[in-house]
Formats: structure tokens, sequence, C-alpha cells
């Protein structure tokens, strides 16, 4: 537990000292792709985290992750740290690149109910075929993770028949770009049967992770602003109805935090199954928790709220644009039910 | 002497709690209070209840832990709880802790053993959220105090045997400051104790009616005029013992209805949806009460995130059977029925009850200005 809270504060204490409100700006303006950042966080190791050594990481577990997660969502660091940090940590023959320069994960199961709209890949021998339309950091990416149906092969962007189109993103934090395979040779397909599902579970959780982080620092913000914004001649945070709704931030804020926190605990060494009711338990809750925090932030902000001079307004995009990555609420309600009532009882 | 340890501790209780069997419980309430009377009583006698209490108070003398487990096993065996609630959550640890020897000695064995069932005679019609003005009062008469006023919404009055009730001694200073906690005898002449119907059906709370009810000196707990702190302390406990056998409670009764919906074979999207989001609900209060658990065996006493605590299980416990009950559909309203093999009747009534969650114990609307004002920092009003 300590060395956990160790390195939590660690990144904190980074973070708060080297990423300020300029440098976030910055960030967020530019879409969340940031060559010297990335390089930065490559270097301080915070890639190699969760690597196993012998592929030259620090050999921490995913879960470890999740606090460097809840950080990352509380000071609004984007950009491809889910790629960086997840990625090398859990598909062989990947390791951390030292400039950061992330691999792109090329899923089209990023979401259930949505996966018509996101484009199909099939893979003969070991030729692929099919498009994604939405892949974060696609443009950007060294490497290509694509999984497809049960399988994980790696594939080089400059590849024959690999396209890569870049997209306009309205999430603050990700580049996105379209990705289409015509004929390509993969170059290594992975033998691992259960990774594809790993891969998902543990970007859900770390996506959980960050949201909860993304709910913490909008709660923050909205109370020191209802605590020195007057109106009527007193602070705002002295009404009732401004108190009841900073409570239930506070309450929904918490709450969340600390399924996560249960959830990374839970997280460890646990069969596929349980690893997945756990990561969609978490970002179920993540996905509603966070966007109505946020929304109760911008509220709280008034008109000031609304503008981009606010920060509670880009938590709130950071926020939508997560809510559906890996599943949002209606849908993972829906998967944990039928896992519950239709498989073995995975209590 | 060494502590049993808590794997031992289980073991020892699924195992007796598996040998005595299932209890049958009548449906007549009276009936029914009577059978889980005895039950209590089977409890203390294999020396389950009180077990976190000390020996001279009639307890085990063991740690909150092995009352978790305890707690644990017994609603895994779907056993029902000891009649005697008010009593070992709520009064009881108060007396324990504020109480003189003789009090501790006559009183909490009896307590324990379910002898004696308690009453909190807290509320009043007019005092509610805002207790510390309550007017019951209590005037000096010799040796003794006489008492004369009205309380209201106080659970099992009309089958206790002691009440705690907080009582007015001097109107004259800060309303807090005039509070007296006495500890009062239900056979005394004077008092009257109406049930009151609740929208469940059931009839366990009372109005309750004093009128120059004598209370002896020595049946003050703590001096006199300083009943508010101990008020306090009973308070916190209710909240501390409620919420985590209620996580307990909840997660049983959550399985009881995945096991009725399985059973049954036959899921819509309805019942996939509603059991993912109580699952999503449940998982959220069993993370929240990991913290609880935490600060009550390091006995941290009352915190502000006590508040975020009963506001997050409130708000659970709505959901879960509200998310369940729903399921019923409009046979909702035929207790005898099993639509989609979920009992009508249990759902409807545990439904109905979540709605006292957020009223009782401190209303969610309280338990958020404390929340703002004393975690949060938010200014005073
Ligand atoms: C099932 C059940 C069992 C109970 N058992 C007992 C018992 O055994 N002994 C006992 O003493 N009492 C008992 N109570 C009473 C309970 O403690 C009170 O109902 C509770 O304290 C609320 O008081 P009230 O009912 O007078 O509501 P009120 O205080 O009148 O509240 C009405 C509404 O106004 C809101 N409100 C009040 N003040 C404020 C404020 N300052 N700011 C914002 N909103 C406010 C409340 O949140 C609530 O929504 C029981 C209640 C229930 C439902």
């Amino acid at each position: 537990m300590a060395e956990h809270d160790d390195l939590a504060s660690a990144v904190d204490d980074y973070l708060t000292r080297t990423y300020d409100g300029d440098r976030r700006r910055k960030l967020l303006d530019a879409g969340g792709w940031d060559t010297r950042l990335s390089a930065e966080l490559a270097d301080l190791g915070w890639y190699s985290l969760a690597v196993p050594e012998e592929r030259g990481g620090i050999g921490a577990s995913p879960a470890d992750l999740g606090r460097v997660f809840m950080e990352y969502g509380r000071h609004l660091v984007v950009g491809p740290q889910l790629e960086n940090s997840l990625l090398p940590a859990l598909v062989e023959g990947l390791t951390p690149d030292p400039a950061g320069i992330p691999a792109a994960l090329v899923d089209p199961g990023v979401t259930h109910d949505w996966v018509d709209d996101l484009g199909t890949l099939a893979l003969t021998g070991r030729e692929l075929d099919g498009t994604v339309d939405a892949v974060r950091f696609a443009v950007q990416a060294g490497v290509l993770v694509v999984l497809v149906g049960g399988t994980v092969c790696l594939v080089d962007p400059d590849a024959p028949g690999v396209r890569i189109e870049a997209l306009d993103s309205a999430d603050p934090g990700t580049a996105f770009g379209r990705v289409c395979f015509d004929g390509t040779v993969v170059r290594r397909v992975l033998a691992d049967g259960g990774l594809v599902d790993r891969i998902r579970a543990w970007a859900r959780l770390l996506l959980a992770c960050e949201l909860s982080g993304v709910a913490r620092g909008a709660l923050d913000r909205t109370v020191e602003y209802v605590a020195q914004r007057e109106q009527f001649g007193r602070p705002i945070g002295t009404f009732q109805a401004v108190k009841h709704l900073a409570a239930d931030m506070s309450a929904r804020s918490t709450s969340l935090n600390n399924l996560c926190l249960a959830a990374l605990a839970d997280a460890d060494g646990v069969s596929d199954a349980d690893l997945d009711l756990i990561s969609a338990t978490a970002k179920a809750h993540a996905a509603d928790a966070a966007v109505q925090v946020c929304e109760d932030a911008i509220q709280l902000h008034g008109g000031m709220g609304f503008t981009t001079e606010a920060d509670v307004s880009w938590y709130y995009r950071r926020a939508l644009a997560l809510r559906g990555w890996y599943g949002d609420a209606t849908e993972l309600q829906h998967r944990i039910g039928t896992a519950l009532l239709t498989t073995g009882s995975p209590r | 002497m060494t502590v049993e340890s808590l794997e031992e501790f289980r073991a020892r209780a699924r195992s007796w709690l598996a040998d005595v069997g299932p209890l049958e419980v009548p449906a007549d309430p009276d009936a029914r209070f009577d059978v889980l009377r005895r039950w209590q009583r089977t409890l203390f006698d294999a020396g389950w209840v009180g077990l976190a209490w000390s020996r001279e108070a009639g307890g085990s003398g063991l740690t909150h832990a092995h009352q978790l487990v305890f707690v644990e096993e017994l609603v895994r065996a779907r056993a029902p709880q000891p009649v005697g609630l008010i009593g070992l959550e709520v009064v009881g640890p108060s007396i324990d802790r504020y109480g003189t020897d003789e009090q501790r000695r006559e009183l909490l064995p009896r307590l324990l053993s379910g002898d004696d069932i308690w009453c909190q005679g807290f509320s009043e019609p007019d005092a509610g959220s805002d207790l510390a003005s309550l007017r019951t009062r209590a005037v000096a008469d010799g040796a003794d105090l006489l008492v004369t006023g009205q309380k209201i919404w106080t659970s099992w009055a009309h089958k206790a045997q002691w009440c705690a009730l907080l009582v007015r001694t001097d109107p004259s200073v800060r309303k807090q400051a005039g509070i007296s906690y006495l500890l009062v005898d239900m056979a005394s002449p004077g008092i009257t104790a109406r049930p009151i119907r609740q929208m469940t059906g059931d009839q366990e709370f009372c109005e309750v009616f004093l009128d120059e009810v004598r209370v002896p000196r020595r049946n003050l707990l703590g001096a006199e005029n300083e009943g508010w702190a101990i008020a306090t302390h009973t308070l916190g406990s209710e909240r501390g013992a409620a919420t985590l056998r209620r996580r307990v409670e909840l997660e049983v009764a959550l399985e009881d209805a995945v096991d009725a919906l399985r059973s049954r074979g036959t899921l819509g999207h309805r019942a996939r949806a509603a059991v993912g989001r109580a699952h999503v609900a449940m998982r959220v209060l069993d993370a929240q009460t990991r913290r609880t658990t935490e600060r009550l065996l390091a006995d941290a006493g009352p915190t502000p995130v006590d508040s975020v605590d009963k506001l997050v299980l409130n708000e659970v416990e709505q959901t879960v059977f509200a998310e369940i009950a729903a399921l019923l559909g409009p046979l909702r309203a035929v207790p005898g029925s099993r639509p989609a093999g979920l009992g009508s009747g249990r759902w409807a009534h545990e439904h109905l009850y979540s709605r006292a969650a957020s009223i009782y114990g401190g209303s969610s609307q309280i338990q958020r200005t404390i929340v703002a004002e004393r975690l949060l920092g938010l200014p005073r009003g």
C-alpha cells in the first residue's frame, strides 16, 4: 500500500512542479501530442513501470499504473499515455520507446454498441485487410498493435498496404487517425489466446482511473472557485444549494476513487473473466460519475464554466471523450449483467 | 489468553450456524418478534452477541473484526439478526462508554441477551433534523426527575423494556447545552407507546407520550446537561455499525435476486441491465466500506467522511432495490406472484423500506451540509 502511495505522490510532485497551467493549455490546444512531453515521461521511466524486467522494464504490475493514471487525470496530462504505458507492458515484442513514440492500438472493439460504425478487420494467414475508423495516435505511432478477432498482431506503419489518415478530433487530449489495411503482411502474430481481452480489460481499468482523476480535478477547482466567487454580498459557497451540489460531487468523486483503488487491489493475478468483470464495473461507474461531476462543476462556475478559460470545461470535454472508450455505462452494465446472469457465477 | 484468529473464528461461526439450521420466522408480527427475541437468546448463550464488548459488560472481549466476521456469516447463512439491534448497535455502545459501573453491570448483560429490548427516544414531532431543539422536559423532584413530553418515530417502543431518552433539563442555555440523556424504564407509570403503521405495512415505530414520568437521577447517563455529546456518540455508533451490516445484507440480497433470475432462465434486456447497474452500485459500496472498516478497526472515531459513507450507502441501497423492484413490473402489486422468478412481496417491501435510508440517522440533506462545511471547508451560511 505504502509504496503505491509513494509512486502516486512522486508523480503528483513532478507534475505539480513541471506541468503547469501554460504547459497544459499548450498541450490541450495542440490536440494532446507533444514529442517533448512524451520523451520526458519516457526518460523518467514512467512508461517502463509495468514492463517486465526481461523486456527492459521495471517489472511492476499493470495495476500499479492505476495510481499514475489517476494523477494524469487530475493534472490533465493527455496524449498517448495509455498506449505508451500499457502496450509494452502486455504485448510481447514491444519495448518502451526511449523517445516516447507510442504504439497505436488498432482495435475495432473499443466499444460494443458502436462496433458497426468503427469498421472491421480480417486476418487471412498473415495478411490483414480492413479499416478502423478511429484510432488514437495512429499518425504518430511507431508500430501498430492490431486486435483482429481473438488475435493480436504487430504491423509496421510503413509496411506495404497500410494507409493512415489524420482525422479531426474533438477530444482535446487525443489525435485520431483512420487506419486501412489492404493485403498488409503483419510483422508478427502473437500466440497468447487471452491477450485481446486482457488488453481491453486493462485499458478499461486505466481509463476508469484517469476518469477518477478527472473528477477529482474538477471537484478541487470547483471547491476553490465557490469559496471565493461572491454574489449577493457573500461567497456562493455559503448557499446551501451550492453546498449540496458540491457535496454530491465530493461523494461521487470519493466513491469513484475508492472503487478504482479496490479494483486495482483486486485485479492483480485474477482470472481473465474476473479481470473483465472488475474492469467493466470500474469503467461503468467512472463513465457516469466523472461526467456528472464535471457537469456539476461547470454549473457551479456559471458563465465562466462554459468558457475555455476555465479548467473545468477541459475536464468535461476530456471526460466526455473517454466516457465511451472501451465502453460507456449503458454498454458495460449490460455486459456485467450478462456475465452475472448467464455464465458460471464469477463472484 | 491469545485472541482466536479470524479464520478459526469464521470457521467456528459457520459450522455453528450450519448446525442450528434455518430458523422458521412466522409472518405474524408479534409471533415474529417473540421468535427473534428467542433467537437473540440462543445467539447470546452460544457467545455470539456482544463479541467486541468487554467481559464485564457481558460480552466476549474480542475485536470489531470478529464482530464483522460474525455479521457476515450470519447474513450469509440467511439467518435473521438478533431483534435488539437498537440496543446492540445504537444505545449499548454509549452505555458501555459513558455509564457508571453499576449501570453497565445492571443493564448491559440483559441488553445483550435480549431480556431487555431498548428503544431510542430522540426524535420529536418538532425536533427531527434539528434534534437539539427537542422540548421534552425533565424537572427535578427530590431525588428524581419528572419527564413530560412527546417522542415520535421511536422504533420498537411498544416492545421495549428500556428507552434512551433525550430530555431538556435546562431551557435557559444554548439548545445543545441543556440536554440530558436518561435511561428510562418503559414500565414506569405515565408512558404510553402507540404504534404507527409504516408504508411497508409494518408497525415498527411509535409515538411515545410521557406524562410526569418519574425517573431516578441515578438513571442519568453521564452528567446532567451533558447529554448532547453522548447523543452524538450514539448517532455515530448507529451509522458505523449499520453501514457495515447493511453492506453485507445488500450483497446477499443482490445474490438472492441474481440466483432467482438465473433459475428462471428467461433473461430479457431489462434484467441484464438492471443486474449490471445493481452490481456496479454494490461494488461502489464495497469499495467505500473497505475504508470504513479500516477506520473502525483503528478506532479512528467519528469524521466527516462518515457522512460521505452515509450518502454512498443511501444511494447504493436505494439503487439496488429500485433496480430489482423495477423487474417486478405490474406484478409488484401482487405480493404472491413471482415475475421473472423474483418473489414480488419481498422485493417490493425491501424497495419501500430503502426509501427510509436517506431519512433516518440524519437525512441526506443534513449529510450534504456536513460534507460541504466540514470536509470541503465551504464557509458556513
Ligand atoms: C424507519 C425510521 C425509523 C426511525 N427510528 C427512529 C428511532 O428509533 N428513534 C428516533 O429518535 N428517531 C427515529 N427516526 C426518526 C429520524 O431520525 C427522523 O425522521 C430524522 O431525523 C428526520 O427528521 P424529521 O422526520 O422530523 O424530518 P425533518 O427534519 O422535518 O426533515 C424534512 C425534510 O427537510 C429536510 N431538512 C431539514 N432540515 C434541513 C436543513 N437544515 N437543510 C436542508 N434540508 C433540511 C430534510 O432533509 C428532509 O428532507 C426514524 C425514522 C425512520 C424513517
